[in-house]
């Protein structure tokens, strides 16, 4: 094998923008990322090192990937009503991950929200003219946050088809042409000081499961009301942010609602497979950066005065990294393709229970994958597997919270049986 | 209400003997009254705080003198009958904070194969306890066989390289060993263990006061876990030791790896108990599905098992391993080979159990886990990082030639 690249991804189902995606974004990580990320963790409250490189990522400036969704008429690249859009999403995460995965996530997290309003069918042309501006016309990083989680509830709010919504406490009330929102968010990627636009997710009817009392609302950052607490300190990921989110008496106008009744549920629900195909991606990238660092380690570092890679039982070991990496990657592309490929190969509606399953599904066993191998690689490295120099051990701290997220690995079990055997209680 | 730690977590008692338990009884005051009720504040200033507590510990409490012998000022705690006793203590420290039980454990370790009667010699003795017994923190450090460079060729120690040579110079040794990895403290040790290879290339230790100004340490190491362990590459440019320092008798580097792996598993049991009292009290106090107690849910449940299962098991190999190596009559004629394989195979599962309980743990916390609020991230990276050391040198592949080896008569491997 000659690099990195050679692990294998569907080529038949690759955008055609691929080669010049990954070479722009390659060059980026090589310039702006690899030669800075070990002092990343330093820098998580201020990010002073890290909000430069996000200007050349995002920025007009820069590559300007904060735009790649919006329409070409809005100033976009028009990514959302591609039909290669999760295939192109997963190679940007893939791409920036295997540089630093919190700073894939916090960019690809700015899509996130804005999904619900520019990727077809459900485009939404005058929220899409509304923000536009703040994101196609900037040099600078512009963040977007979607603000899911609540204290009280955890993951729940994801479990949209069991709970339908009911353990929310942020809720929307409708006073004249204008959306009221009180409540407490945590979490949220992008959030300790950075979005500038939030959605929010919310009831207008407390305690309902009603999917038509489900609302998606968007919230400038800058709104009177809206208090953001500082960032949390973390095990890893310190070019994402995150941290509390306070909404009291926030007024924005009600067409900032995404859809309507009915319809934002529909849509948050559409959501959870961006951020499913993104994880893969993310967990992807990282695997490809291992990769990397542990060929040049297992071919000049020796046991029995040969190298590592040429004895046979580490041999097994590191075989088995690699073969899991190539499987990985293909299950990524493939969960790529289930979004994007509707109705062919897979036949798949735009959501169904039977995408979401199967995305989690395969998120979950990259996840384990990506855990079992990180920590695998760092007792490889022995004495450096712990050594920020050597930089796998990065890795290792921030993949763990992939696996943890959305919901994490339990949701997905459970998602799982669900879906394989009918269960009626769970 | 809740069962004690040591209900929960089982272990053969009758080995603990009556003055382990006062001092386990000191020691667990000092874990709950000085860092566990006070994480946030301890988290939050760790350098002054990390050699507060170690003061607290090793010199108001005195475990710097744990295993030094009666005459010299020592608990007396210098055979190896004591071990369950140390394993007790080394785990109360680990639960409270894995780098200060990882120091602790790394001079245990030490003194068990340079300092008890059965081996050591006066000098030796001498030199330990006129450092250890006096009113000053002392900490000292391990350096063992690693990976080697492809450009270059090395003594080895079954199939590990050795980088630090020693050769005779007059009435002692000089020893040479460039840019070596310790476990832990390479930038503050005062003492050395350093794992050599000797004229004719014969694995042996030798023991290195860090005040030689021949010894040139690094720019301290930032690691995935135990940072208040400040460790730095170190190298030896020729430093002159006595010949009283060195160790050379058959089996030595075996004797180190079988206490390492015996009090660094002690550290990482009680790095895994902590974490359980942070997951249980997560799934006493979180609801999911909108209102039904975590641990309530058979799903999260069986992972709360798995975590347990992993400690619990984790903890009874210790203390079997601890009751293994108590008997001074079976590390002699050979017996050590067999100690040495036992001692690797069941670091290594403790190691492996502990990482796991607490991987498994994090499961169930999402992003909480992560956060250094809740703790258990810390738990999680010093666990990894105490596992890579150990067992380390392309992954498990060395602790699986020795157990083939032993078992299996393998000549070549």
């Amino acid at each position: 094998m000659k690099n990195f690249d050679e692990f294998s991804k569907p080529d038949e189902y690759i955008s055609p923008m691929d080669k010049h995606l990954r070479s722009a974004l390659r060059n980026w990580a090589t310039k702006e990322v690899m030669p800075y990320r070990r002092k990343y963790d330093e820098d998580w409250k201020e990010h002073h090192l890290i909000e430069p490189a996000f200007d050349k990522l995002m920025g007009d400036k820069g590559v300007g990937v904060q735009k790649a969704l919006f329409p070409p008429e809005l100033g976009g690249w028009g990514i959302g009503r591609s039909d290669y859009a999760f295939t192109v999403a997963c190679a940007l995460a893939e791409e920036v991950g295997r540089a630093d995965t919190a700073m894939a996530v916090a960019f690809m997290v700015t899509y996130w929200p804005l999904t619900t309003i520019l990727v077809d069918p459900h485009v939404n042309w005058r929220l899409a003219k509304e923000f536009a501006p703040m994101f196609c016309e900037t040099d600078k990083a512009v963040f977007a946050a979607n603000a899911m989680t609540e204290p009280q509830g955890g993951a729940d709010i994801e479990n949209m088809d069991i709970l339908g919504g009911k353990t929310i406490r942020t809720t929307a009330r409708l006073d004249g042409d204008e959306w009221v929102i009180n409540g407490h968010k945590l979490w949220p990627t992008n959030t300790g000081g950075v979005a500038k636009l939030f959605v929010v997710p919310c009831t207008t009817k407390l305690g309902s499961h009603d999917p038509n009392d489900f609302a998606l609302i968007f919230v400038p950052a800058d709104a009177k009301g809206v208090t953001q607490g500082g960032p949390y300190e973390k095990a890893g990921m310190a070019a994402d942010k995150n941290g509390d989110i306070w909404f009291d008496d926030v007024r924005v106008p009600c067409w900032y609602r995404a859809h309507g009744p009915g319809m934002d549920a529909q849509v948050f629900r559409e959501i959870i497979p961006w951020g499913l195909v993104g994880s893969m991606g993310f967990l992807c990238g990282a695997m490809l950066n291992l990769y990397e660092i542990l060929y040049d380690f297992v071919s000049t570092k020796t046991y029995n005065n040969k190298p590592l890679k040429e004895n046979d039982a580490i041999a097994g070991i590191i075989g088995r990294i690699a073969g899991d990496i190539d499987i990985c990657r293909i299950l990524a592309y493939e969960g790529a393709k289930m979004g994007d490929r509707r109705n062919k190969p897979y036949g798949y509606p735009l959501y169904s229970d039977e995408v979401a399953c199967k995305l989690r599904n395969l998120k979950d066993f990259v996840s384990d994958r990506a855990v079992d191998i990180f920590g695998k690689a760092m007792d490889v490295l022995g004495a450096y597997g712990a050594d920020r120099e050597y930089d796998i051990e990065k890795h290792w701290r921030d993949i763990k919270i992939i696996q943890l997220w959305m919901g994490g690995k339990q949701l997905c079990q459970m998602e799982a049986a669900r879906y394989f055997f009918n269960c009626k209680t769970l | 209400m809740n069962k004690t730690l040591d209900e929960l977590f089982f272990y053969p008692l009758d080995t603990v003997d009556e003055e382990a338990q006062d001092v386990l009884h000191l020691v667990r005051q000092w874990a709950d009254r000085e860092i566990l009720s006070k994480r946030q504040e301890y988290r939050e200033n760790i350098d002054p705080l990390f050699i507060e507590k170690r003061n607290t510990l090793n010199l108001t409490i005195g475990l710097q003198r744990l295993t030094l012998p009666e005459e010299h000022g020592g608990f007396g705690w210098d055979h190896p009958s004591r071990a369950p006793g140390i394993v007790s203590v080394l785990s109360e420290i680990g639960r409270a904070d894995a780098s200060i039980g990882v120091i602790s454990a790394m001079q245990c370790a030490i003194f068990a194969v340079a300092g008890m009667p059965l081996y050591s010699d006066a000098e030796l003795s001498n030199m330990l306890a006129s450092a250890y017994c006096v009113e000053e923190l002392r900490t000292s450090s391990v350096i063992l066989p690693g990976t080697g460079s492809a450009d270059k060729e090395t003594s080895l120690f079954l199939g590990r390289s050795i980088a630090a040579t020693v050769k005779t110079d007059g009435d002692g040794f000089t020893l040479n060993g460039f840019n070596m990895r310790p476990f832990s403290s390479g930038s503050c040790a005062d003492l050395f263990c350093v794992v050599c290879a000797d004229q004719e290339g014969r694995p042996c230790i030798a023991l290195v006061p860090g005040n030689d100004r021949n010894i040139l340490r690094g720019r301290t190491l930032q690691e995935t876990g135990l940072n208040s362990c400040a460790n730095a590459e170190v190298s030896f440019n020729g430093v002159h030791i006595p010949k009283s320092h060195v160790l050379i008798r058959e089996g030595v580097v075996e004797e180190i790896y079988a206490w390492l792996n015996l009090f660094l598993g002690s550290v990482s049991v009680g790095v895994g108990m902590n974490s359980f009292e942070i997951f249980r009290d997560w799934a006493e106090t979180r609801t999911i599905k909108g209102g039904t107690m975590m641990k309530e849910n058979p799903l999260c449940a069986s992972v709360l098992a798995d975590v347990a299962d992993e400690i619990f098991t984790a903890r009874l190999l210790l203390y079997n391993l601890a009751h293994m190596m108590s008997k001074p009559e079976d590390w002699k004629h050979g017996g050590f080979q067999r100690i040495y394989t036992f001692s690797q195979i069941i670091g290594s599962q403790i190691q492996q159990k502990i990482v796991r309980a607490i991987n498994r743990g994090l499961e169930l916390m999402g992003s909480a886990g992560y956060a250094k609020e809740w703790h258990v991230e810390k738990h999680w990276r010093d666990a990894k990082t105490i596992q890579s050391y150990l067992c380390g040198v392309g992954a498990e592949a060395p602790v699986k030639m020795d157990t083939a080896r032993f078992f299996f008569d393998c000549k070549e491997i």
